[in-house]
């Protein structure tokens, strides 16, 4: 089993190397460091394309050579050039060829720092990929030696997000980080026009809370089943007037991390994320790992298998 | 017996409420940021449009021209209360409705009643707009492409009509708005005011071209007692101006600005009012008041001899009446809300669906019951239902404040009624006045609704209360101990 991080063959994604080296010593699993390049098109007249070609791959083994030089010296790496037709399918073979658990990428050079942006090729994996998929902020940065303090999972009460608590949760109390479960929500704001007042929606919200705060004591209860648990175990809520507002509501330390899982209404299988879960993973400070229900259920099966 | 009088009066002290509703406060305090003319301005804006636009039809028949002065009377009772209004929420700290003061000032039972009132008041007033907004719908429809929803289809049975299925469509669509979360914005506010703003001075200004002071000849044809049941049926025109009341805690000032406000915007509204109604008059005989629809658009039909000043009047109405008719749903619903938080009605009703963060089975009930009332009942025995039902909510808050007065004298109120103890006396007065000339069936309809709702109390929410429950646990650990 390793880590998988893609690398941008023509750039710079110290992003992934920063998250994938700080999962990897966290998690004691190899890294596969991967550069994908396009696969050469069927050969024509000219031999133009060859040599475009040979151009790539030489500017994709640069790159590596780059993330080499940035890779601290305490994670098992390997290097690999791959060739696919396209960046996220190629991604998706290297998983499968490497038994790859988890795909590192990082955030959209397009975004804005400090939160995750999603660029094209992460979100056609958000909507392929069958093992979890961590995202990099754009410019992450971690201090040498640093390794996951804490998982925070998504969690707003529903059924379907059960087996998401579980797997953090065994992935946490793994690597010995605390487990945080944390709801989010964002509030309308009050029809101030009714005689009730600008907080009329404040009872509302307090009600919300309530159900959450049970339900979330309800997953801790469930969590303790399981074979090995974090040892520290909290949650917190925070609802804004719109998502930014909500995400910033709650404290964020170095070495969290945050988890999302995929959305009720997409294929079993594979991630989806749904519209919440996006707007989380937009306007999230720290690393997100977006772990489709397929994956959460293997990880809690072997978990009790063991 | 003994016990049972403690239980029915059990009140919910400030503190508790102050704490279950700002249990998660991100913030807590509110800065006091707004100002006399904005304040005054959010006074207008949420009192006038709902009633007007369909109130004559039926006030005018029953008072003649002197209709005006019934609603000088409505507007002075309504000033009254909105200024007793002011003080019991600047005294108990929940934000919230008449209810939870009821609840604080006055016990447990007292609260329920109010309870069943507000559901007039809101509820029923939402039926109303929703009606009233169908006859406008059907006005457009006509003038734009010659066409009207059938009789059958537009009028309560009633009325000759099998159900006014426009009103039921309305109120569906503000109910899958209220379900999704949505909710208006202060622009959006601002524009739904303007837009109505606009149409009544559109309305005077075009209307004032008919104006024959014969019209004005027989003042007062049914008297005293007519205007004083005029004063009934247009009183819910001017729901909405305690809503000045409420934004206290934020309000600069609130000593000199709340009473001020209130009366500004109440002068404001009253004359708006009165120069409607005035160019209505003077641009048609009081009996042909009588039955109409649309009222106000036809007028100026009639009036101009053209449709379009009649047309823009229609559409202007349609605009705003729908956001009339969300926001009055949407009391409603957090109305409903509170009780059912506080073991009152089923906990059904204080769901909260965690994806929008709305109370969705409530909201889905609510729209039931409204679009049932809206789709069957006729509008003015809406619009008198849903006058006594503020009426005797505003004279128990008037009460409330005599008795917290007595009960609490020492608790921080950041607004005191000027001229106690006469305001609240008069306020109170004002409104047994005017609901003693509403008509006999409105008063029995209202009786047998309350006696309804207090035989609910019994049979359910004095077991469910959650305060008796929490008292009940007190006592037990006490005894334990």
């Amino acid at each position: 089993m390793t880590l998988l991080a893609g690398y941008a063959p023509d750039g710079d994604s110290s992003g992934t190397v920063h998250l994938a080296t700080l999962l990897a010593r966290s998690s004691g699993e190899p890294l596969v460091v991967c550069a994908v390049i396009p696969s050469p098109p069927p050969p024509g007249m000219a031999r133009v394309d060859a040599e475009y070609h040979q151009q790539l791959r030489a500017e994709a083994e640069a790159a590596l050579a780059k993330a080499r030089a940035d890779m601290p010296s305490d994670v098992d790496v390997t290097y690999v050039v791959h060739e696919a037709q396209s960046t996220s399918s190629g991604l998706l073979d290297l998983v499968h060829e490497h038994e790859a658990k988890m795909i590192v990428l990082d955030s959209s050079t397009a975004g804005v720092f400090g939160h995750v942006a999603l660029g094209s090729v992460t979100s056609r994996l958000l909507h392929s990929s069958d093992v979890p998929v961590a995202l990099a902020p754009r410019g992450f940065r971690t201090k040498p030696g640093e390794v996951v303090r804490r998982v925070t999972a998504a969690y707003s009460g529903t059924p379907d997000q059960d087996d998401l608590v579980l797997a953090a949760a065994t992935v946490a109390a793994r690597v010995d980080a605390g487990l945080r479960l944390a709801a989010f929500a964002v509030r309308a704001n009050a029809q101030y026009t009714t005689t009730l007042g600008t907080e009329g929606d404040s009872p509302v919200i307090s009600e919300w809370a309530e159900v959450v705060e049970r339900e979330t004591n309800a997953a801790f209860e469930r969590v303790r089943a399981l074979p090995e648990i974090p040892d520290v175990m909290e949650s917190v809520i925070s609802h804004g007037r719109n998502w930014a507002e909500a995400l910033e509501g709650v404290e964020w330390d170095r070495g969290d991390v945050l988890t999302v899982g995929s959305s009720k209404a997409g294929p079993l299988a594979r991630v989806f994320l749904g519209s919440r879960a996006a707007k989380i993973v937009r306007y999230s400070p720290v690393p997100v790992v977006v772990v489709p229900r397929s994956a959460s259920t293997r990880i809690v099966d072997q978990a009790e298998a063991e | 017996m003994a016990t049972l009088v403690k239980h029915v009066l059990r009140r919910k002290p400030a503190l508790q409420i102050d704490q279950e509703t700002g249990a998660d406060t991100n913030g807590g305090e509110l800065t006091r940021s707004i100002g006399l003319a904005q304040l005054s301005m959010f006074g207008i804006g949420a009192t006038i449009g709902t009633g007007i636009f369909f109130v004559l039809s039926q006030a005018v028949p029953v008072a003649g021209p002197a209709v005006i002065i019934s609603f000088v009377v409505a507007g002075v009772v309504a000033g009254l209360t909105a200024i007793c209004y002011a003080e019991l929420a600047a005294a108990v700290p929940a934000s919230g409705s008449s209810y939870s003061y009821a609840y604080a000032t006055l016990g447990e039972l007292p609260a329920m009643a109010v309870g069943a009132c507000l559901l007039l008041e809101y509820g029923v007033s939402a039926a109303a707009v929703s009606v009233g907004w169908s006859q406008y719908l059907n006005q457009l429809l006509g003038n734009l492409f010659g066409f009207q929803i059938p009789d059958a289809l537009s009028q309560a049975p009633e009325q000759g009509g099998i159900m006014n299925l426009p009103a039921v469509i309305l109120v569906c669509l503000c109910g899958v708005l209220l379900i999704r979360g949505a909710s208006e914005s202060a622009k959006a506010n601002a524009i739904m005011v303007s837009i109505k703003l606009a149409i009544l001075l559109l309305f005077i200004v075009v209307g004032i071209a008919g104006w024959n002071s014969n019209h004005f000849a027989d003042f007062a044809p049914f008297g005293f007692s007519g205007v004083m049941s005029a004063a009934g049926i247009i009183f819910f025109s001017y729901i909405g101006l305690d809503a000045v009341s409420t934004a206290g805690e934020e309000v600069k000032n609130p000593r000199r600005n709340l009473p001020l406000a209130i009366l500004i915007a109440l002068v404001s509204v009253t004359a708006i009012y009165i120069a409607v109604v005035a160019v209505a008059i003077g641009a048609q005989d009081s009996a042909s008041f009588e039955g109409q629809e649309a009222g106000l658009s036809a007028i100026l039909e009639q009036v101009t001899g053209s449709t379009w000043p009649g047309t823009l009047l229609a559409a202007g109405a349609v605009i705003s009446i729908c956001s009339v008719t969300l926001v009055v749903i949407y009391g409603q619903t957090r109305i409903l809300f509170a009780m059912s938080r506080d073991g009152m009605i089923p906990s059904i009703f204080h769901k909260v669906n965690p994806r929008t963060l709305t109370p969705v089975p409530n909201t889905i009930i609510v729209c039931v019951v409204i679009s049932i009332l809206a789709g069957f009942i006729p509008i003015n025995f809406l619009a008198e239902m849903t006058s006594i039902g503020t009426l005797v909510a505003f004279l128990v808050v008037s009460i409330g404040v005599i008795i917290l007065r007595r009960s609490d004298p020492d608790l921080p109120r950041s607004f005191k009624v000027p001229g106690y103890p006469v305001t609240p006396i008069l306020s109170i007065l004002g409104c047994l006045w005017i609901i003693k000339d509403l008509r006999t069936v409105t008063i029995y309809v209202f009786l047998v609704w309350v006696t309804v709702a207090i035989i609910w109390y019994f049979a359910y929410g004095m077991k469910h209360s959650r305060l008796g429950a929490k008292n009940r646990a007190e006592l037990g650990s006490e005894s334990e101990s």
